[in-house]
């Protein structure tokens, strides 16, 4: 089988799996085993085929497409690199996505809704990516939420009458969310057009806001999936009035009618305005050749010679701007960038597997991912844009990481951080970068938070101050978290070989470094800022680990009670450290790695930077970063801000030289700033989130209730089935006349549940069955009539 | 047809008295207050006379043959009448309702169900 | 014709027939002011009110004078002032039987206790003024009678719901039934307008001619639609006094909340009532003398038809089910009237079906209603009655007050269970005849379905009637009531024997009965 036709089947069938598991575990969750433990096993077996599949695709399409051989990109790194261009503009014909749709949805005029696919090694490296973590994390839910097996008592929540709230558990509802957003996921990577992409936005959403108010009793959690939710949607609402520019102008919702129009062959794929978005904007000029030309065929003529004219003259610029800016409006939602960054923290109310599934390697960096895909949209100005939205984000969620406590929120806001630095690389013409790092991202702080969860399982608290001296304990869970926090600090060896991270972090800095060169203002200011960031992030990181599991136990009684997680909980910790150190590395003697594997799908046109041409800024090409002066330059300086970190964080905190508490003291105002997270919570609290709270509330309730519905009915359904089996049963041995009289007298009483006592509800059957009969009798009518004639 | 253009005739009348009459229904059936729903009634009451000094009118519609004349008018004060007297028992009602639930609140009438 | 001409006419016609088909409502009208000046002239005398009512009601029987009219002395059915109203024997008939119920309730009032003195003026004017709506309801030849009279026979009903208890239950069932009938006579006006602004009438006949002409030229299809709607809401309206599914939601609420007095005049006189206007819209619509034209009402016969029998069949059906597991034996009575009004349907819905083919079938099913009407009363008054006589003793209305019953009055026991066995339709009593009368008239118009229901209801009713007698015959006395002791050699006793031996006798001997009700339907469809 050739690859155009095998790599939709197995992308399909491994996208479809999870589906197909979430529909199981609807239809038949709390049957399937004991307490419904078989939901796990149908939903960990669906994800694990999935990543089968996922890898026989991806080696499939490196069989096909082989990466230009090791000696050549060691040729280019050693030497200038300026014959590299090879293996990073490689012939546009061979590595052609493959594109197509499987289903039609439906047609709208010229609009088709399609269910469809754009398959290049990016899809394929995001669907290996995002099936291995899921798969870890679906063996590691084993034992992390093992409880919800039983009857629950939620120690946060309090009755009326003061008792802790018990519950049945709800195993099979969290592998049902999982399996759905698996699937939602996957859907969103695989999209072959930006309605599809759309709609699998919105559900990983929804998926994400379901597993947040996993715990719905909990107020705050319920509050947190609201925030959650309707930050999301202010992002949303951007990202559709990009959607509907692109489509209004262009006409199409495909990624490739998109881009070809964007970035025509004929201009040698330079970004230009498309003709659809030219015309828009001089609808008046148009309508005036249309109102003096003779004939349709000469006005057309007319139109396309002036066409050229207008676009020269700036028509339409605007509005690619705002196409890109709205698409970019989502993806800051999504991946939690500032200023619509609150809701990230927050989400870590959910189960902690969620935390690292969802909220830190595979949602959250949907944004970046789609930054990445709809590239060749952007022009210089909205890239600037996302550039310093991203150091804006890396930066305060760095400072806020580092006064943090509780240990969830420390990953959460190295995670917002991080997210930064993607959307920064991005910003700045580091395409592969940016890309590179959401991989590695994914394993670390997967890793880092399913470390922190096993934490939190053993310790019961989040409070980093309760905890200290785990490593005896738990000496697994430490390790590894010291493998995640060495790769996010890009912890490595200085121009040779390192931790995944920090391969991926120097090539952003190098970028970074590169644009600084061509840019003075800006490049400054991004650079600096997102060095430090490096500096800080390893501070807040090695002060994690060191409060956790470094010192003395600080409370005996939770010191105690630490025990090392289960099996099913390290063994996914083991692969995903392997994973987070490996991540960066070439297979040995080759050039495959994971960085030029999705070098391979760089869009085609911005392999020579972009808007070189433009006073705005000039994102340089990437392989310029590359080149010896700046890589060299760059890693020490990554590696002395990291290590300047790692340093401030072991005087505090390691060794204990430094007192904590005295510096907190002396920038009381500054801590207390970053304590509060900067006032965002409290300004879009006067700001937003008041009045919305209202509406949230209201939401809430209707999909508690809402899904219930559903999986009652559906539960409603089968006992009605074994019900009138029972009834057939009993019609044979009770006999008929018996039967008859019980179940009419149980009818009555039923009935009787009709008269309410509210005349209201009276006066509404008045009005409902008046309709009703009108309806049904002018059909009989118009039937009778119809007979008569 | 644009009702907004066309001069006023008999469909200009009925769709008042249709806008009339739904107000009314709504307002019986969402309103928790018993005057409400007494004025509700007006509401529809009103609405159906509406219809029929509409229909009452020749000039009105093109067919005249089908004008209801006085018949109409007829029909109209006595629906004025009864309007007022089943206006004035159903307060009575509602104040005896007020003295022995001290509300007149209709939901508060949940004794009698099932 | 001069102005002169026009009032000599109308006053030749307004003094011969006119009032001469009228007297009995005059009479009535004569009792509630003369009832309302002896409260003025008089207000020591006690007893006055139910006097002069009993009086009015003798002499309004007396002037109907049904055993002559009935027997062959009116031949043609006149329609008097100006066409508004038709004097017929089945108006006589139907007018005549609430003016007999009447008689037995001032009866039943008076052995009840109920009005107490204070209230028994307004309580009886009210009763009259509810009576001569449902005269006008049962004589109306016009929109604006059927729509006068549904409302006078209500609004009195809606205070007398409320009236004679000042608690809690009363007032509530006062405002549920005057939302509730307020609101459908509302949407049933609204029908009203809708229909005679389509068909340029208000006069039922030259409405039926309207609809005749429509089909005949078929130029109506633009109008159907309001034809339909308009029907529907006027069917709404009577749905309503009918208590028919789904527009029954009142009636367990009211019976419930009211005095068992008043539960059982609404639930015999309304339904009477309300039957005979739907009897009489059915033959408006259904029939015309010219044979060409009648082919043109086929579609709205088989509309009525469909209409009445679906009615019918959920009605009956949903009454008959909601009465299982009632504890109150108002709201169980409340349900079986319900469930009686569903049965009362069906021979109008075979009437209906009928008319186009067979005239003599359809008044024969015309007939059985009226039978089933006239037994109705008496078995339901009878039922109401021993409600309220067990509760001014007992002081409850529960099923459970009934308990052991047949140890304590026997005589009442015995006269409840004849009633409900009556109910289901058990022979050899009268329910059994009217039931039997019925369902041949339905079978013979070839509603099967609709029979089958009927049968099968029948059987389900059993069950909640049995569980009555059971209580009464095999349950043991409360001991924390005060016991039941209710001899027959009473007013309340009497009354009881009243309502039941008749049911005995038809049971046995009804073609006495059924020829005036066959007399009664002679005049229809001529």
């Amino acid at each position: 089988m050739d690859l155009t036709t095998a790599l939709p089947v197995l992308l399909a069938t491994a996208w479809l799996l999870p589906l197909g598991s979430f529909a199981l575990i609807v239809l038949f969750g709390p049957w399937m085993g004991r307490r419904g433990v078989g939901a796990g096993y149908l939903a960990t077996g669906a994800i694990v085929v999935s990543f089968v599949l996922s890898l026989i695709a991806l080696l499939g399409w490196l069989s096909h497409h082989p990466i230009a051989d090791a000696g050549h990109h060691a040729a280019e790194t050693v030497e200038h690199g300026h014959e590299a261009a090879a293996s990073h503009a490689a012939p546009a014909e061979a590595l052609k996505p493959v594109a197509g749709d499987w289903y039609a949805l439906g047609r709208f005029g010229s609009l088709a809704i399609t269910i469809g696919y754009y398959i290049d090694s990016l899809t394929l490296v995001m669907f290996t990516m995002v099936t291995l973590v899921a798969s870890c994390i679906h063996f590691y839910s084993f034992g992390y939420m093992h409880e919800e097996l039983g009857i629950v008592t939620d120690p946060l929540v309090r009755k009326a009458n003061g008792r802790l709230l018990k519950r049945k558990g709800r195993f099979h509802r969290f592998y049902q969310y999982l399996s759905l957003f698996c699937f939602s996921m996957l859907g969103l990577v695989i999209s072959g057009n930006v309605a599809m992409v759309f709609i699998f936005w919105e559900l990983v959403g929804i998926c994400s806001y379901l597993l947040i108010g996993f715990y719905i009793e909990r107020k705050s959690a319920s509050n947190a999936a609201n925030k959650a939710f309707i930050v999301n949607r202010v992002g949303d609402f951007g990202m559709l009035i990009g959607l509907m520019v692109l489509w209004s102008t262009l006409g199409t919702f495909s990624f490739g009618g998109i881009f070809e129009q964007v970035r025509p062959a004929d201009a040698g794929h330079e970004l230009i305005v498309p003709d659809g978005m030219v015309h828009a904007a001089a609808a008046d000029e148009i309508e005036q050749i249309t109102l003096t030309a003779a004939t349709p065929e000469e006005a057309n003529q007319a139109i396309e010679t002036a066409t050229p004219g207008w676009r020269n003259a700036g028509y339409g610029q605007w509005l690619l701007i705002i196409a890109g800016l709205g698409i970019f409006c989502g993806c800051v939602g999504k991946s939690a960038q500032f200023p619509l960054h609150v809701w990230l923290p927050d989400a870590m109310e959910g189960p902690t597997p969620v935390s690292a599934l969802i909220h830190a390697a595979t949602m959250v960096a949907a944004g970046v991912y789609l930054v990445g895909r709809f590239y060749p949209v952007f022009t210089p100005e909205v890239l600037l844009v996302i550039a310093y939205v991203g150091c804006i984000t890396l930066f305060m969620a760095a400072t806020i990481a580092i006064t943090a406590t509780d240990i969830k929120r420390v990953l959460a806001y190295s995670t917002v951080s991080q997210l930064g630095y993607m959307m920064l690389s991005l910003g700045v013409g580091g395409w592969l970068a940016g890309l590179f790092h959401l991989i590695t991202h994914a394993f670390f702080k997967s890793l880092l938070f399913l470390g922190s969860g096993s934490v939190i399982h053993a310790c019961h608290t989040n409070e980093m101050p309760e905890m200290g001296g785990l490593r005896k304990k738990m000496p697994w869970t430490a390790y590894t978290m010291l493998t995640g926090c060495l790769a996010i600090s890009g912890a490595g060896i200085p121009l040779l070989w390192g931790l995944s991270g920090f391969h991926s972090k120097d090539s952003i800095l190098a970028q970074l470094f590169s644009f600084r060169i061509q840019n003075s203002v800006h490049g400054n200011i991004l650079f600096w800022a997102a060095a430090g960031g490096a500096a800080i992030t390893a501070c807040y990181m090695f002060r994690l680990w060191y409060l956790t599991f470094a010192g003395k136990p600080r409370n005996e009684h939770v010191a105690q009670h630490a025990h090392e997680s289960p099996a099913a909980m390290v063994a996914p910790l083991v692969i995903l450290a392997v994973m987070a150190a490996i991540a960066g590395w070439k297979v040995p003697f080759t050039n495959v790695g994971v960085d030029t594997l999705i070098g391979q799908s760089r869009p085609v046109g911005t392999e020579l930077g972009v808007g070189a041409n433009t006073a705005v800024a000039v994102m340089p090409a990437e392989r310029l970063s590359h080149e010896k002066p700046i890589h060299n330059t760059v890693s020490w300086i990554a590696f002395f801000t990291a290590l300047a970190g790692f340093l401030v964080a072991t005087v505090f905190y390691g060794v204990r030289r430094l007192d904590p508490d005295d510096v907190r003291k002396t920038f009381g105002p500054v801590y207390t700033f970053l304590c509060r997270k900067w006032y965002f919570d409290e300004l879009y609290q006067l700001i937003f989130i008041r009045p919305v709270m209202v509406i949230s509330r209201a939401v809430a309730a209707i999909d508690k209730h809402g899904l219930d519905w559903l999986a009652d009915n559906s539960a409603r359904f089968v006992k009605w089935i074994s019900r009138l089996d029972e009834w057939i049963d009993r019609l044979l041995v009770d006999g008929l006349v018996n039967q008859i009289a019980r179940q009419t007298h149980r009818l009555g009483l039923a009935l009787r549940a009709v008269q309410t006592g509210n005349i209201r509800q009276y006066v509404m059957a008045i009005a409902f069955c008046t309709v009703t009969l009108f309806v049904v009798i002018t059909l009989y009518w118009s039937y009778i009539m119809a007979a008569g004639s | 047809m644009n009702l907004l253009f066309e001069p006023v005739g008999l469909a200009h009348y009925l769709v008042v008295g249709a806008i009339l009459f739904v107000t009314g229904v709504v307002c019986m059936a969402t309103k928790r207050n018993a005057v409400g729903i007494l004025m509700g009634i007006e509401l529809v009451l009103n609405g159906a006379n509406m219809n029929f000094i509409a229909f009452a009118t020749p000039g009105l519609r093109a067919d005249e043959g089908l004008s209801l004349g006085l018949d109409g008018h007829m029909v109209a004060l006595f629906v004025i009448v009864l309007a007022a007297a089943e206006a004035a028992v159903g307060l009575a009602i509602v104040l005896s309702f007020y003295y022995n639930h001290l509300t007149v609140d209709v939901d508060e009438a949940e004794e009698l169900k099932g | 014709m001069t102005f002169h001409s026009l009032i000599e006419n109308a006053l030749t016609d307004t003094l011969g027939p006119t009032l001469a088909g009228f007297r009995p409502e005059l009479a009535l009208c004569a009792t509630i002011v003369v009832l309302l000046l002896s409260r003025m002239l008089m207000p020591r005398w006690k007893e006055g009110p139910f006097w002069i009512t009993a009086a009015g009601a003798v002499a309004a029987l007396w002037l109907a004078a049904p055993w002559s009219q009935l027997s062959g002395g009116m031949k043609t059915a006149e329609s008097i002032f100006t066409g508004m109203l038709l004097h017929d024997t089945f108006s006589v008939y139907l007018r005549c039987l609430l003016f007999f119920f009447l008689l037995l309730f001032v009866l039943f009032t008076r052995s009840s206790g109920i009005p107490r003195d204070t209230h028994a003026t307004e309580f009886f004017v009210l009763i009259l003024g509810a009576i001569l709506g449902m005269c006008l309801m049962v004589s109306a030849n016009h929109i604006l009678i059927v729509f006068l009279g549904i409302e006078m026979a209500s609004v009195p009903s809606y205070v007398l719901a409320g009236m004679l208890r000042h608690e809690r239950r009363g007032a509530e069932a006062a405002l549920k039934y005057a939302i509730y009938g307020a609101g459908t006579a509302g949407i049933m006006l609204y029908g009203i307008s809708l229909l005679a602004g389509a068909l340029g009438s208000v006069h039922l006949p030259t409405m039926a001619a309207a609809v005749v002409d429509m089909f005949a030229h078929d130029q109506a299809s633009s109008r159907y639609l309001v034809l339909i709607l308009g029907g529907l809401m006027l069917m709404i309206g009577l749905g309503f006094k009918l208590s028919a599914v789904p527009f029954h939601f009142w009636a367990p609420d009211v019976f419930e909340g009211a005095t068992a007095e008043v539960a059982g005049f609404l639930s015999i006189a309304s339904k009477a009532a309300a039957l005979g206007l739907l009897v009489r819209l059915v033959v408006v619509f259904g029939y015309t003398p010219n044979a060409d034209d009648m082919v043109h009402l086929e579609p709205i016969r088989q509309y009525m038809t469909l209409m009445i029998a679906a009615a019918a069949a959920v009605t009956c059906t949903f009454g008959n089910l909601a009465a299982y597991g009632q504890t109150n034996m108002k709201r169980l009575l409340a349900y079986s009237t319900i469930a009686h009004a569903g049965y009362l349907m069906m021979p109008v819905a075979a009437l209906s079906a009928l008319i186009g083919t067979d005239l003599t079938a359809a008044r024969a099913a015309a007939g059985s209603m009226l039978f089933y009407v006239a037994v109705y009363m008496f078995m339901n008054l009878g039922a109401f009655a021993v409600v309220a006589y067990v509760r001014n003793r007992s002081g409850s209305e529960e099923i459970d007050a009934l308990s052991g019953l047949i140890r304590t009055s026997t005589g009442l026991a015995v006269c409840l269970a004849v009633v409900l066995f009556s109910l289901v339709g058990l022979p050899p009593l009268a329910g059994f005849a009217a039931k039997f009368a019925a369902f041949a008239s339905v079978y013979q118009a070839g509603l099967v379905l609709l029979l089958v229901v009927g049968l099968a209801n029948t059987v389900l009713s059993l069950f909640y009637y049995l569980r009555v007698v059971k209580v009464m015959m095999l349950g043991e006395p409360s001991r924390y009531r005060p016991a039941v002791i209710i001899p027959l050699a009473s007013s309340a006793g009497m009354v009881c024997l009243l309502c039941t031996v008749p049911l005995l006798v038809w049971g046995v001997w009804w073609n006495g009965l059924y020829t005036w009700a066959d007399a009664a339907a002679s005049l229809l469809c001529k």
